[in-house]
């Protein structure tokens, strides 16, 4: 079933990244995500980045799709199915949030009174959603030094006191998410994870964002760093649109 | 579960349940299957591969709406040369892993067949009839002239058995499966081609436009074609098409199969399709007094 939405607003975040709002009464959660299709163009995996009654996707300009959606202007319609996958846990104590690149965007939702934050950058103007934070709660790094840290993520979480913490959500890239969980694999904390792959159908059929048997759209996307640290797959190898095997640079 | 013997075998593959994952659905990655057939499923069938790779249609691949389900993936493959590793992976379960090809004529056949032998599958499924791809399936699997030299052709090349996959987009399927039955079992059915049209963009939904129609609309075409071929001719059939029950599953081997394929269950039921099915079936076995797989199969034909 495909819904149709009208755009309240659209929200120029970054250079390269839009949000848009729109009222939708269906309920969803952290970490879900919607299949937004833009008729005559194609169809993507996008994370809601609002889940209340008024929800959000946030959209970063990467491909045609993408382009074409940060470009809806209010009143226009949006298309999009879903939603769909696991959401994050909630849990009653601190969190962490911890978003590389547009990873912050199905953090957003989790971003309350008792959240810190991690938000990572290439530079200074890609930082997505760094202000939500109190100031006192944020931890910046940017690749070419010109906010906070200069360094990638793992840098930036070395300045935290990581078992402070309740439970820690990490989304990005998954070589961004192999370094964290690299670095934090022999330590007592609670992590859920949120994985990115290439996804066609988002409704548990087609294989193409599958990781170890696991299907990302149904199974996930979020998952334990338990379940994360048993796959074989994860960091190592995925299967390119054909189907075929490529390994991570 | 009790008392009841699912085992069944079609052919010279013997399978621990009737039931087998079908051909398209969560089966290009090796380690997808794997966790299948250890969650339940006595055999799985690989997504079709062709000679060279594809990166099939791009997205919307499905139109869905409970409980109608229109995909057009649009044979998305690696090609034969990258497929071996995934094999692999799938056969460390232990159980049969079905190589399904695709090609455009016997020689093409032919070729993908013995490579999927060499990768040590345990029959190849011949793909007569993908329905939205040009130049492939259903174009090749209505014509019972072309069928037959495929089959025969790909029958005399391997030493592992060959099933041939049809269509039911035909006019009549008889001379299809006529011109098949040299091969070890027919897999009845593939999709049903449909569309589906989103009234708010009016724009098709499928980027391919037309798809194939799969789950539990089209069981009663797939139970038709699968009792219509056992009345007619004697061959093992495994049937496919919108089982998502143990008794859907008990009313294809009523028609007179082998064995059954699951497939678009999976998007209502998740992995754990294969369990449940076994489950009721079992728990039909039982209430009403069958204790073979065997006592049931093709009781309607009679």
């Amino acid at each position: 079933m495909i819904n149709s939405v009208r755009i309240l607003r659209n929200e120029i975040n970054t250079p390269t990244v839009n949000s848009l709002y729109f009222k939708w009464d269906s309920h969803a959660e952290p970490g879900q995500f919607v299949m937004v299709w833009v008729p005559g163009i194609s169809e993507i995996p996008m994370s809601l980045s609002l889940t209340g009654k008024e929800k959000c996707l946030t959209v970063k300009k990467y491909g045609d799709t993408s382009n074409a959606l940060s470009k809806v202007e209010p009143g226009e319609r949006i298309f999009f199915r879903g939603p769909y996958g696991k959401p994050f846990t909630r849990v009653k104590g601190k969190t962490l949030l911890v978003g590389g690149g547009s990873g912050m965007a199905s953090l957003r939702p989790l971003i309350d009174q008792k959240a810190s934050g991690v938000v990572a950058a290439r530079s200074s103007d890609e930082l997505l959603f760094k202000d939500l934070f109190a100031k006192d709660r944020i931890t910046v790094a940017t690749d070419d030094g010109s906010e906070g840290i200069k360094g990638n993520i793992v840098d930036a979480m070395r300045e935290i006191d990581l078992e402070a913490f309740e439970m820690i959500y990490v989304c990005g890239p998954e070589r961004m998410i192999k370094s964290i969980v690299d670095f934090v694999s022999n330590r007592n904390i609670n992590m859920e994870l949120s994985l990115e792959r290439n996804m066609k159908c988002g409704i548990g059929i087609c294989d193409s964002c599958s990781i170890d048997g696991f299907q990302l759209c149904t199974d996930g996307p979020t998952f334990k760093l338990s379940t994360v640290l048993t796959m074989k797959e994860f960091g190592r190898t995925k299967l390119a649109e054909s189907g075929k095997r490529i390994w991570f640079q | 579960m009790s008392n009841s013997d699912y085992s069944t075998s079609v052919g010279s593959i013997n399978l621990s349940n009737p039931l087998i994952l079908a051909s398209g659905i969560l089966d290009e990655n090796g380690y997808t299957m794997k966790r299948i057939l250890t969650e339940g499923a006595a055999a799985a069938v690989t997504k079709s591969i062709g000679t060279d790779e594809r990166n099939g249609y791009k997205p919307p691949i499905v139109a869905v709406d409970d409980p109608i389900f229109i995909n057009a993936v649009g044979l998305p493959n690696p090609g034969i040369n990258n497929v071996g590793e995934e094999i692999k992976i799938a056969r460390e379960s232990g159980k049969p892993i079905i190589g399904s090809i695709f090609g455009k004529d016997e020689n093409e056949f032919i070729n993908l067949a013995g490579k999927m032998e060499d990768y040590g599958v345990s029959a190849v499924e011949l793909n007569l009839s993908c329905p939205h791809v040009k130049g492939f399936g259903s174009e090749i699997g209505g014509d019972p002239i072309l069928v037959k030299k495929i089959v025969n052709g790909v029958k005399g090349s391997i030493k592992i058995p060959v099933w041939a996959k049809l269509s039911p987009n035909v006019t009549n399927l008889l001379d299809i499966a006529n011109a098949a039955s040299d091969s070890d079992a027919l897999v009845l059915i593939n999709t049903v081609r449909g569309m589906k049209i989103d009234i708010y963009s009016g724009k098709p939904v499928l980027s391919n436009r037309v798809g194939g129609l799969s789950g539990s609309s089209i069981k009663p075409v797939g139970i038709r074609c699968v009792y219509e071929v056992k009345s007619n001719l004697d061959i093992p059939v495994i049937g496919v098409g919108g089982i998502e029950s143990g008794l859907d599953a008990v009313e294809y081997i009523m028609a007179g199969a082998t064995a059954v394929q699951i497939g678009t269950a999976i998007w209502k039921y998740g992995r754990a399709v294969f369990t449940k099915v076994l489950t009721e079936l079992n728990d039909f076995m039982d209430s009403e007094g069958y204790g073979k797989i065997e006592e049931l199969r093709g009781i309607a034909l009679k």
